[in-house]
């Protein structure tokens, strides 16, 4: 209700005096002087001295108590309740497995933060590959699931639960198959849950299949020994190797096992005991393995098992058909077999093809050879590649048939990685309920009806298995991330068992491995692995009916035999393509031929001329009815007439890093008797286009300079200074500059280059510890990368007797074939110099040098003039050309606040317009002399390990004191081979070099 | 002021009839009173365009960071410091002109040391930009300098040549604009005097109060020889030292010991010839051929010529030095240069700078205009070139060939580069509009004894020989400014 009541405020508003009414309409009741300010006079009012003052002191206080306040620091949360294990600013240790390497995760702040092989671990592999390096990253990969999926849509596990399970029981009714498609799986718990899964739905059936097969092997080996297995090689024993085709310190089986057993006979260590062992490949593309050999012979891939033949026949003295007719092949098979024979017992033949045939052939020559037992070992298998061709032939007839109800994929992507994704994807669609475990909507999950999302073995517990009875433990280090599931729960509750899959690792561990072992579950947590297997295999003999077997390969040769070949080969880095979202590994050069960031068409270049091709263009590949442009690279060492191309490329979704990247080499391969295999009759022709490959490493030969000095087994041991040059030996040097003391400690590194395999683990090891970024394709190709440690890859070419290194030598020379090469890896990182020619030069001190001998680099200080990486002799210091954090171009390697989670705390990252460059992981040393200070004792040799040391399986990088006589790096450079590089120039390096010995066959 | 009368065998410095204090002035002041002509706008337009594109890329690079341009791990320095030297060298001819010269009393330098010493800032100017922009990170480019700081100890590397650098182009700029401006203060105080209004009362604030008295004149006269004296070591300082940039280091074709007497010698090479491209120009455009005669061009040329021939000894010493040392990345660096992928630069260079300038060995070729002003733009393209074959070249293949890598430009490093001589040349436009081209003061010098009508006169009043007198009458054949009348003229009466 409106009310008429009117209330006044004073007697003049009641009377309305003429007063109140003046006043009332204007805003204020009294009138304000503006006038009187803003005229003329009030303008110029002067302030008085006084107040002038009072004004300026006030204002000079309130500005200077303003300035006193504290920076404020964002978001630095400090723990409410501070967890007992976890002390800011120092890191944990968390034993735990890496596709079955016994390896120990560090994480800071409850992040993994990086991966070591566990050093406890005596006797197993003491490096980590490459893929191990990088893993930690895959852990903060922001293209994966969040979430399980549903036809592309989130949803709850619960809904996903209730319709897998229906689908579990619609297909048991229907008497349909239930298969589970995985590639090899060893790991005794997750068996054990697709175990629990087919009791409750015994349809079930568990198929085996990895995109690289291993299957000709397994099935040599079934027939040869009645044992379908692969055997594990024990390269330690053997002091003659010959490889066909087998790329054995690479990608074959374990490469980073074969590595460490091999070295020990080449390193600097045997080489002081007057022991090297001999190693001769044969193979098409250049391989890392043929780049280490001693001798390698070029050969087209239909040559192989010829070769093996002429091998048989020159070992056992017999005369079977087919031999080789390719002259340097023989050449050399006579004085390879004549030393396989006289080191019997300590020789071993391994052949990469994956043909049955073939490798019953390698068989009967190892049996010759007597490799079986020590060598070659039957009793303590391999278990990593387990997969069958023929398995997973039969599930596509059976989907295909519409006999397969429920279909789960399994770290298993054929619409990817089968040869004829075609036929996969028309078997996924015959399926009634098909539902992939992968942690991304890859090329086979996006296909499926659903997405259970697994959890990185970071975030998981299991185990492994890669060699009959070693067992390794997989346990979390962080909570998952996302709202993900380890499969081995997904599949029990699918079971109808609710059991954490803590509770199942462990009841099964206490079960079926610990017992008789006297170790507790807990001991396992702490020392990660427990070996049960025997010292050493006993020894087998094959029976094999060589002659149907050699029929057999001389009719399969045939096949392939063309004036063109192709061959298929795993990339080191990508592998099979299951590592083609990880940046570190997709910017990580190849070892042979520095390509980042893509595959490609390796030809030999006298047959790019023949073809008219060159570098940056284009080649049309057909083979097996796939035809496909690839950029070309001209590849010295690749055999006259043959092409070689990676698999594991050409991912279109695997996520924002990886997809599209190469062109996708799989539906090359074929399906021959009963394996799929990577060899083909194939035909190239130049096509349109260029392409530019982003390469590290531009200029391939070492211009005859001295940087890298090799030598021969045989003048070795004549004398073990044999060209490594001594110079500081016999020249007089002047300095210009003060000697400084360096009483304390002297860091230096030895490197020995006989050991180096080129592997390039220690340049994942090395990013991934000190934060160096990754800058994409584009920024290769401008010569960009980052790395702080490269290698360094240098060809020789053979013409007769003539070894040409130069440029020129080479563009003058008629009728190369360049087959005939040699190939030298070497590690190249900041040297440490003690006459540094990068501090002299800095104008701002940036750049200085400790009293431990370390060439520091003072971020803050620098502000980018680049002078001293161009003073820098080795061409190792690297500038931020970019704000590599913090900027969108550069989002889809590192650079996103969820990836950034996996920088090293430790180390800065560094801003743009600021050099950077190997610092001698200067945060483990103090780490380490931190460690010792709080033990109150000295520091050990021993104690601080380089991140690139750690990863180094070969060992061939020492780092330690040399202050210290006895230290291990000590004893090194007082090794004779010891050299260092441009020490001509004085800058007086602290990284000493060891002369590559190659043991060639001597004239 | 001349109280002597000069040799009839000197060619005159100044030419045309009826010339007086009041014409000088009058000629040289023409276009800093009165508004500019279509040439001068068609010029400042395409100038100030080219400084636009200057101002865009650099803050592009700013923006980006130095990733930007071509530069690569193994290239650290490109078209930054090559452009860098380039211009400090062009700047050269400029100190020489007014400091050496006038030591050495060479009159000739009174017409176009104004010019010059101009073209010495603003190229010092051009230079400077690329020592802030070649930093990765700009803003903090002072702390080249050793300031005071609230940061502990931190100081700065005086062994490093960058900071020498720093020292010798911010001394050498100081000294040149001081000596520039003390010599402009007659002249300004001259616009001042025939202006008026704001005009004036801007000129008569630059003139610093010049009042011409004789007490202002001998002061005058003393410093300018204090500051000549103190500008000569500069000559030869500056590009010593940025030739230490290279020399100090361990790269094979920097590290030599050739680099300070050879930079030098190409330093004044480079930039008498810029001098030479401007002042034709300039006479043309602003009809200063009295003042700016053929001897100024012919004295000019016959200097690019004396320098671009030290030049090309220089360049052969390294040849023979880098093969007689033995050292084999020496011996590759030189061979590289001269057959490797860059070939092409160094070739072009030896064409502009060794080659082209002895074509001045002929008198026709040294006193054709046309001729000279193509000539002087060649040598500024080789000496680029030659900044460029030094520092992409050496660096691109040094020791370990692992890292050989070649250059590429981008937009950014050539739209740095054309810009830079946008603003150089909008600087120069401006200059002309504004202040007096030629030193008006100093050419007033020459009246009473260089110039041709003084010496007609002499002729006439029979003070000189007949066969001298012969001798003079050829000598100014070659003069585009003097006519046939005035040849004539020189018979006694």
């Amino acid at each position: 209700m409106e009310s008429n009541k009117k209330y006044w405020k004073g007697l003049e508003e009641l009377n309305q005096t003429p007063a109140f009414v003046e006043g009332s309409t204007g805003e204020f009741a009294e009138p304000v002087p503006v006038e009187n300010v803003l005229n003329e006079a009030g303008l110029s009012t002067k302030t008085p001295r006084r107040d002038f003052l009072k004004a300026l002191g006030f204002g000079l206080g309130a500005v200077s108590l303003a300035a006193c306040s504290r920076t404020p620091i964002h978001k630095a949360v400090p723990y409410v309740i501070k967890p007992e294990e976890v002390t800011p600013g120092i890191p944990n240790y968390y034993a735990s497995s890496f596709n079955g390497q016994s390896v120990i995760v560090r994480t800071r702040e409850g992040r993994p933060i990086s991966l070591e092989a566990n050093p406890n671990a005596i006797g197993l592999n003491q490096g980590t590959d490459s893929t191990a390096s990088a893993a930690v990253l895959d852990l903060y990969d922001m293209s994966k699931l969040q979430n399980p999926q549903i036809g592309g849509k989130d949803v709850e596990w619960t809904r996903l639960d209730q319709e897998v399970i229906a689908a579990l029981n619609k297909a048991q009714s229907a008497g349909k198959q239930i298969s589970i498609v995985s590639n090899t799986i060893n790991s005794p718990a997750t068996l054990a849950a697709i175990a629990t899964l087919s009791e409750k739905f015994p349809a079930t059936q568990h198929i085996q299949v990895d995109p690289v097969s291993y299957s000709g092997i397994i099935e040599a080996n079934r027939s040869a020994f009645g044992k379908a297995v692969v055997p594990s090689y024990r390269f330690q024993h053997a002091q003659v190797v010959v490889s066909v085709a087998a790329d054995f310190l690479g990608t074959w089986l374990a490469g980073e096992e074969h590595t460490q057993d091999y070295i020990k006979n080449r390193d600097y260590k045997s080489l002081k005991g007057g022991k090297m062992s001999r190693h001769i490949q044969f193979e098409s593309g250049l391989s890392m393995t043929g780049s280490n050999a001693d001798v390698r012979i070029a050969i087209k891939p239909s040559e192989e098992g010829a070769v093996l033949v002429s091998l048989y026949n020159a070992i056992t003295g017999s005369s079977l058909p087919g031999g080789t007719t390719n002259t340097k092949a023989k050449t050399a098979i006579v004085l390879a077999a004549k030393e396989l024979v006289n080191a019997r017992g300590a020789a071993l033949v391994v052949s990469g093809a994956n043909d049955t045939n073939i490798q019953l052939l390698t068989n009967a020559i190892n049996t010759a050879l007597g490799a079986y037992g020590a060598i070659i070992d039957l009793d303590n298998f391999s278990k990593q590649y387990q997969g069958s061709d023929g398995a997973f032939q039969q599930f596509l007839t059976a989907a295909k048939a519409g006999q397969v109800g429920v279909a789960f994929f399994l770290n298993s992507n054929p619409a990817y990685d089968y040869f004829n994704a075609e036929d996969v994807k028309a078997a996924i669609e015959k399926v009634d309920y098909t539902l992939s475990f992968a942690d991304r909507a890859d090329e086979t999950a996006s296909e499926l009806n659903a997405i259970a999302p697994n959890c990185t073995f970071l975030e998981s517990w299991g185990d492994a298995s890669v060699t009959e009875g070693l067992f390794t433990v997989v346990q979390p280090t962080i909570n998952p991330v996302f709202n993900t599931r380890q499969v081995e729960e997904s599949l029990l509750v699918w079971a109808g068992v609710r059991k954490s899959a803590h509770d199942f690792v462990k009841e099964y561990w206490e079960a079926n491995i610990l017992p008789g072992t006297g170790k507790a579950w807990k001991d396992v947590l702490q020392e990660g692995f427990i070996y049960k297997g025997t010292a050493t295999g006993s020894s087998y003999s094959a029976n094999v009916d060589v002659s149907s077997v050699v029929t057999a390969i001389n009719n399969d040769s045939k096949r392939i035999a063309g004036d063109v070949e192709l061959r298929l080969y795993e990339s080191p880095n990508i592998r099979d393509g299951r590592w083609a979202n990880n940046a570190y590994l997709q910017e990580l050069p190849d070892p042979v031929s520095k390509v980042t960031w893509d595959n490609y068409a390796a030809v030999n270049p006298a047959d790019a001329e023949e073809l008219g091709l060159k570098e940056t263009g284009k080649v049309t590949v057909e083979a097996n009815g796939y035809k496909v442009d690839l950029p070309v690279l001209l590849q010295p060492g690749q055999a006259r007439g043959t092409v070689s191309v990676a698999i594991g490329y050409g991912r279109t979704k695997v996520g924002k890093a990886g997809d599209n990247v190469g062109v996708n080499a799989y539906p090359f391969a074929s399906l021959v008797n009963g394996t799929v295999q990577f060899a083909a009759k194939a035909t190239i022709s130049k096509a349109s286009g260029i392409y530019e490959l982003a390469q590290t490493q531009t200029h391939h030969t070492i211009e005859g300079r001295n940087i890298v000095r090799e030598t021969s087994f045989a003048k070795y041991l004549q004398d073990p200074n044999s060209e490594s040059g001594r110079f500081a030996d016999t020249h007089q040097t002047y300095d210009l500059w003060n000697k400084y003391e360096q009483p304390g400690h002297r860091w230096v590194m030895a490197i020995d280059l006989n050991a180096c395999t080129g592997c390039g683990s220690c340049i994942v090891a090395c990013s991934v510890e000190n934060n160096v970024p990754v800058v994409g394709r584009d920024e290769v190709r401008r010569r960009r990368e980052m790395h702080w440690l490269r290698i360094d890859r240098y060809y020789t070419l053979n013409s007769g007797d003539e070894k040409l290194t130069e440029e020129n030598e080479i563009a003058r020379a008629k009728g190369l074939d360049y087959e005939d090469v040699t190939v030298v890896h070497q590690p190249m990182l900041c040297q440490h110099c003690e006459h540094a020619p990068c501090e002299t030069v800095c104008p701002v001190l940036a750049t200085v040098h400790s009293s431990e001998g370390l060439n520091h680099m003072a971020y803050n200080r620098c502000f980018g003039t680049r002078y001293c990486a161009n003073n820098c002799p080795y061409k190792v210091r690297r500038f931020n050309w970019f704000n590599y954090w913090n900027d969108s171009r550069f989002d889809n390697y590192l650079n996103n606040e969820f990836t950034q989670l996996v920088l090293n705390p430790d180390v800065t990252t560094r801003s743009r317009g600021v050099m950077e460059k190997c610092s001698m992981c200067i945060q483990r040393i103090q780490a380490g002399k931190l460690q010792a200070k709080v033990e109150k004792r000295k520091v050990k040799d021993g104690d601080i390990k380089m991140a690139c040391q750690a990863a180094c399986s070969a060992n061939a990088i020492i780092f330690g004191d040399a202050n210290d006589p006895e230290s291990e790096v000590s004893k090194a450079l007082r090794n004779e081979r010891v050299y260092y590089v441009l020490e001509e120039i004085n800058v007086q390096p602290n990284i000493g070099y060891m002369t590559k010995v190659r043991n060639t066959f001597e004239a | 002021m001349s109280s002597h009368n000069e040799s009839i065998l000197r060619e005159p410095l100044i030419t045309g009839k009826d010339i007086t204090y009041a014409k000088i002035t009058d000629d040289i002041l023409l276009p800093v009173e009165n508004k500019p002509n279509k040439a001068w706008w068609i010029g400042f337009i395409v100038a100030a365009l080219g400084a636009l594109l200057w101002v865009v890329s650099v803050g592009y690079t700013f923006w980006t960071g130095i990733g930007a341009w071509g530069l690569n791990k193994t290239v650290g320095w490109a078209w930054d410091i090559t452009d860098f030297v380039w211009w400090v060298g062009i700047g050269h001819a400029g100190t020489l002109i007014s400091a050496v010269l006038l030591l050495f009393r060479q009159n000739w330098r009174n017409s176009i040391n104004r010019s010059a010493e101009a073209m010495t800032i603003f190229a010092v100017i051009c230079a400077a930009t690329y020592v802030v922009a070649h930093m990765g990170r700009p803003w903090l480019a002072y702390w080249i300098f050793p300031l005071p700081n609230q940061f502990g100890s931190l100081w700065v590397n005086f062994n490093s040549p960058l900071v020498w650098d720093a020292f010798a182009i911010s001394t050498y700029f100081t000294v040149s604009l001081v000596f520039w401006y003390t010599g402009l203060l007659p002249d300004i105080a001259t616009v001042r005097d025939r202006a008026s209004g704001l005009k004036r009362r801007i000129y008569s604030i630059l003139s610093f109060g010049w009042n011409g008295s004789v007490k202002s004149w001998q002061r005058f006269e003393i410093v300018c020889l204090i500051l000549a004296g103190i500008s000569t070591p500069l000559v030869l300082s500056v590009h010593t030292i940025v030739s230490m940039d290279f020399a100090t280091s361990v790269i094979p074709g920097w590290h030599t010991t050739i680099f300070p007497p050879y930079f030098v010698a190409g330093a004044i090479f480079s930039g008498f010839a810029m001098v030479q491209t401007l002042l034709l120009i300039l006479r043309k455009v602003m009809n200063f051929e009295d003042y700016i005669t053929m001897f100024h061009i012919e004295s000019m040329n016959k200097i690019i010529m004396v320098t671009g021939s030290i030049v090309g000894i220089a360049y052969l010493t390294e040849l023979f030095i880098a093969w007689y040392s033995g050292s084999e990345y020496e011996m590759y660096a030189f061979a590289n240069r001269i057959a490797g992928p860059y070939a092409w630069a160094y070739w072009a260079m030896m064409t502009c700078n060794v080659i082209s300038p002895q074509l001045f060995w002929f008198k026709k070729i040294r006193t054709s205009i046309a001729i000279s002003w193509v000539l002087s733009i060649v040598v500024n393209i080789g000496m680029w070139f030659e900044r460029f074959v030094i520092i992409v070249t050496s660096l691109h293949r040094d020791y370990l060939p692992s890292s050989w890598a070649m250059f590429y430009p981008t937009w950014v490093d050539v739209g740095i580069f054309v810009g830079s001589i946008g603003l150089f040349f909008t600087l120069f436009l401006l200059f002309i509009r504004f202040l007096p081209g030629i030193a008006i003061a100093e050419v007033k010098l020459l009246l009473k004894s260089s110039s041709l009508q003084h010496k007609t006169k002499l002729v006439q009043e029979g003070a000189f020989p007949e066969d001298q007198v012969e001798f003079f009458r050829n000598s100014l054949e070659k003069y585009d400014s003097v006519t046939e009348e005035d040849i004539k003229a020189l018979h006694q009466k």
